[in-house]
């Protein structure tokens, strides 16, 4: 399957997930490269786009395996469609 | 399966120092010690393992077994995943487990086979095998899920299944938990009371905190068992215990990062650079972590570190093999990539280097893959795959050929070629075929035109081995495609161009050769073929194959008309089974049904019904023509008894099931029913079958038609034909004999003189029916054939006695039947012209009331009447 070929039905989706806790700003690059927004209510914003639904659950996985609660997830609008 | 990384995913972790004992939490795992799962579910840090080797601790001695395994991401392939299951019990138990490992071993078993066979060894076990699977969250495919499921539904009461994962398993835990089998520990049990981290850090941390300070922390951490241990690491020898808590007590930073910085912080320089530098390893060791850090000492400092409590948990008695806190790696990690995002790719590839050196290919790609250098993963992965193969570590294959680009893999046929073998099986036809020509590309060219041209090849051997592969491939691929011709072709270069020493792939060829020579009707080649394919397996050792081919082998006899080598073939493969060791393998089952169905045209009935039971107790040793056979024959069984209500049922239960897996469909359901409606009288029914199948008297003969052409020729003799129609079906006939003689077929030539007999009487040449049907016992009685006759109906019965008296009689009393009533029948039959209820006349007969309901609904349906009234009438004008 070529690059070309993957390219003509994926698409990038934006996503808003949501955690408890402030993440410090070097976290972005474990998260690879989605930016982090600390909010003033005690949480944390984790922002960009995603490729796809796997990759979705990889960034869950990875909040899952540092132990951080987690409280929201939501898509934001889709591009290239 | 000996090596010491394997040891160590093996061992129960030794109980950890500085430890609170949770007797709470022992109450709890002890109350449900009872429950077929315990679950402890939980995230990082909240110290499931260490509760759960601390509990095991507590009834080491009291004669339970306990098998213990550590999962990690590799181990999310079936075939690994299963193998260190039953290594682990291994371990537990000697021997444990050894028969379904060997079924393994043997490759091609469905993962269901292998768990019955190992929920038969535990139920063998005299005493409690505890299994515990630690970080199960790391296992997501369906397959093992199922597999567990399975094996959970069917644990027998003394095996307890133990699961630690960080996120709930996907198995059927609400009806666990409704049925009370269920024991869970979560994190709100998990975690710290007040009571316990004051206990934890004022006495095994040595720390003097107040009771405010030590409620403050037990506040800020939620009681997080691996916060409160940073924060007793950050505070061990700080004069202002109180400040430092106060410092973050108040703010939402996320605690366990601001920990480690804190610990991280208070270490030596070369101490904080080791532990970010080997946080890319999922297991540590003296040399490895050298070769990583590029520096010596690693030992000693992994040593200091278990010493420190800092967050290295050791894999082995011997305490060469650590980790890392799992939780404790991913922030190091996080940090790492934060200060120097290309140092991560640099220390896999030292890690690669360093697993490669010490004969660990698997670890070596990994880490090849992490460090995002594909070549280094294909050069790799090129000399793996024979033995990964071997071992069927499908999974694996397959996530390489998806993570490996494609334009790394185009380059070199040999890896190509390994994964074709895993994408044929996903079905990804395309990319299975984009291979296969590449590397008939790269083949076609000159050496040194490949070379120019980039090809690379590692391993040198398989390139030899590379033209028979493509072949066999191409072969197998025809045949998925169902294109006999191409796959005859290509299995004869695959004989011709193949090394000597490639058993497996000249044993499949042959096998293939034979299957398109049995298609095209040239027994004799076939049989040939599958005889050479058999002995290469042996050589190899597959015996589930040969049992697969003995039973084309057996169908191959039996349409030659040679019954009695049909029963030795499925004899020799039982044989083969026992002399194995390793307890039933698949077609175990088939050989079973194949003899009873030999036994059953003998109407030896009580031989095959003892045959059919065998088969069915080893049920899901069954290939997948299984289902199928062993309906059928059990349908035989009944139109034997008498019961063709019963039979039709079953037949039409055996066609919903069809299914020859890629044989020739050369004795197909749909025409044994056809040919038992007619023999029940249902002309319309046999009728719509031959429309149903478009068949007719001027149609072309071929071998896989033969068995229906018969049938066709059996329903129009019996459809009150006139002479016209019947010169038809004797022309036929005379065709399908002479293509049954030449291409060796007894047991089709035996049918088509029975039903020539039938086609000559109706015709009123008693004489030649009578040759006809002389001929034909020439060949079935030295056989043992006697079903096959009465399977066509009373009239030819009737004729078979003329053979014997010399006289030709009108079929016997029960003229104008063409099933006639069996002996039990006509007692139920003189019973129901009596005044006697049903209960009764069952009493009368001695047997049940279903019994004798099933006699009077087959009286009925013989009779072509619906109530007993008409019966007794239509029996008293047919003179019964």
């Amino acid at each position: 399957m070529s690059a070309h070929h993957i390219g003509s039905y994926v698409a990038f989706v934006q996503y808003e997930i949501r955690v408890t806790g402030h993440l410090n700003a070097r976290w972005a690059a474990w998260f690879d490269g989605l930016s982090l927004t600390r909010a003033d209510d005690g949480t944390t914003v984790i922002r960009g786009p995603i490729v796809d639904q796997a990759a979705l659950h990889g960034v869950l996985q990875k909040l899952r395996d540092i132990g951080v609660p987690l409280i929201s997830v939501t898509q934001l609008r889709s591009e290239g469609e | 399966m000996a090596n010491p990384l394997v040891e160590t995913k093996l061992h129960v972790p030794s109980p950890r120092r500085n430890l609170v004992a949770r007797r709470r939490l022992h109450a709890r795992l002890q109350n449900a010690a009872d429950a077929k799962l315990m679950l402890v579910s939980a995230p990082a840090g909240f110290g499931k393992t260490t509760l759960l080797t601390e509990w095991l601790g507590t009834f080491a001695d009291e004669g339970s077994a306990v098998a213990w395994l550590s999962l990690d991401e590799r181990d999310n392939d079936p075939a690994l995943f299963w193998s260190y299951i039953l290594a682990a019990l291994q371990v537990a138990a000697p021997g444990l487990g050894a028969n379904a490992q060997a079924l393994l071993d043997a490759g091609n078993t469905p993962a269901e086979v292998v768990l019955t066979t190992l929920v038969n060894e535990l139920r063998r076990v005299d005493h409690d095998v505890v299994l515990v699977l630690d970080d199960f969250h790391v296992i997501d495919r369906g397959d093992i899920q199922d597999g567990l499921a399975y094996l959970l539904d069917h644990l027998p009461e003394h095996v307890h299944l133990v699961i630690a994962s960080r996120a709930d398993p996907a198995l059927p835990l609400a009806r666990l938990r409704a049925r009370g089998q269920l024991g869970e520990i979560r994190a709100a049990d998990l975690r710290f009371t007040a009571e316990e981290a004051a206990q934890y850090l004022n006495g095994p941390m040595g720390l003097e905190l107040t009771a405010t300070d030590i409620a403050t922390l037990e506040a800020r951490t939620e009681g997080w068992i691996a916060a409160l241990q940073l924060a007793a690491l950050s505070l061990q020898g700080r004069e202002n215990a109180a400040g430092f808590i106060a410092g973050f007590a108040g703010d939402d930073r996320f605690i366990v990062d601001y920990l480690v910085g804190e610990v991280l912080q208070r270490q030596p320089e070369a101490v904080r650079q080791f532990l970010l530098q080997t946080s890319v390893l999922d297991r540590l060791q003296g040399s490895l972590c050298d070769a990583v850090t590029d520096a010596t000492g690693g030992k000693a400092a992994l040593e200091s570190l278990d010493r420190q409590n800092l967050f290295v948990i050791p894999l082995d008695d011997r305490r060469e093999w650590y980790r890392f806190h799992h939780l404790f790696a991913d922030v190091l990690r996080a940090r790492l990539l934060d200060e120097d995002p290309d140092a991560p790719v640099e220390l896999h590839g030292r890690a690669s280097v360093w697993y490669a050196d010490n004969g660990e290919p698997s670890d070596a790609i990994r880490h090849a893959l992490a460090a995002g250098d594909f070549t280094r993963a294909a050069t790799l992965a090129e000399l793996a795959m024979p033995a990964m193969r071997r071992d069927r570590q499908d999974a694996t294959l397959r996530e390489w050929a998806h993570i490996i680009p494609e334009d790394v893999v185009r380059l070199r046929p040999v890896l190509a070629m390994g994964l074709v073998g895993v994408l044929m099986s996903t079905e990804e036809p395309e990319r299975v075929d984009a291979h296969l020509r590449d590397a008939e590309q790269w083949l076609a060219l000159a050496p040194d035109a490949r070379d120019a041209a980039g090809m690379i090849v590692v391993d040198e051997a398989q390139l030899r081995a590379l033209p028979g592969a493509i072949e066999m491939y191409r072969a197998a691929f025809a045949l998925m495609r169902g294109d006999i011709a191409a796959t005859v072709a290509h299995a004869r270069r695959v004989l011709a161009i193949a090394p000597d020493d490639d058993e497996l792939g000249l044993a499949a060829a042959h096998a293939l050769l034979g299957l398109a020579a049995w298609s095209e009707g040239d027994l004799d080649s076939a049989f040939t073929e599958y005889t050479q394919s058999i002995a290469g397996m042996r050589r190899i050792g597959h015996i589930a194959d040969i049992l697969g081919e003995s039973i084309a082998m057996a169908d191959i006899r039996v349409a030659q008309g040679r019954l009695r080598d049909a029963q030795r073939l499925y004899e020799q493969g039982l044989q083969l089974v026992a002399d194995h060791g390793a307890g039933p393998l698949r077609g175990t089952a088939d050989m079973h049904v194949g003899l009873a169905e030999i036994l059953r045209e003998r109407d030896d009935r009580e031989g095959a019904e003892e045959h059919l039971r065998r088969g069915e107790a080893l049920e899901q040793f069954g290939t997948r023509q299984y289902p199928y056979r062993s309906r059928a024959v059990r349908a035989g069984l009944l139109l034997a008894e008498g019961d063709t209500a019963g039979c039709l049922a079953l037949l039409e239960d055996a066609e919903r099931v069809y299914d020859t897996d890629l044989s020739p469909a050369v004795r197909p359901v749909g025409a044994r029913r056809a040919r038992t409606h007619v023999l029940q009288g249902d002309i319309n029914a046999a009728r719509a079958w031959v429309r149903e199948r478009g068949l007719s008297t001027n149609d072309e003969l071929r071998y896989v038609t033969e068995f229906e052409h018969i049938t066709l020729a059996i329903v129009l003799i019996n459809d009150q034909p006139d002479e016209h129609e019947l010169q038809k079906v004797s022309a036929m006939l005379e065709r399908l004999l002479a293509d049954a003689e030449a291409g060796g077929r007894g047991s089709s030539v035996i049918e088509i003189r029975a039903v020539q007999a039938l086609a000559f009487d109706a015709r009123g040449e008693t004489a030649s029916a009578l040759d006809a049907l002389r001929r034909a016992d020439a060949l079935a009685e030295p056989e043992g054939y006697v079903r096959v006759f009465a399977f066509l109906g009373p009239r030819l019965q009737a004729l078979r006695e003329a053979l014997t008296t010399g006289v030709a009689r009108p079929a016997a009393q029960q003229t104008g039947l063409v099933d006639p009533l069996s002996d039990r029948e006509l007692d139920v039959l003189r019973l129901l012209r009596s005044e006697l209820g049903g209960p009764d006349i069952a009493r009368e007969l001695t047997v049940s009331l279903h019994t004798m309901r099933t006699h009077t609904k087959n009286i009925y349906t013989k009779l072509g009447v619906n109530s007993r009234r008409e019966a007794v009438r239509r029996a008293d004008e047919l003179g019964l």
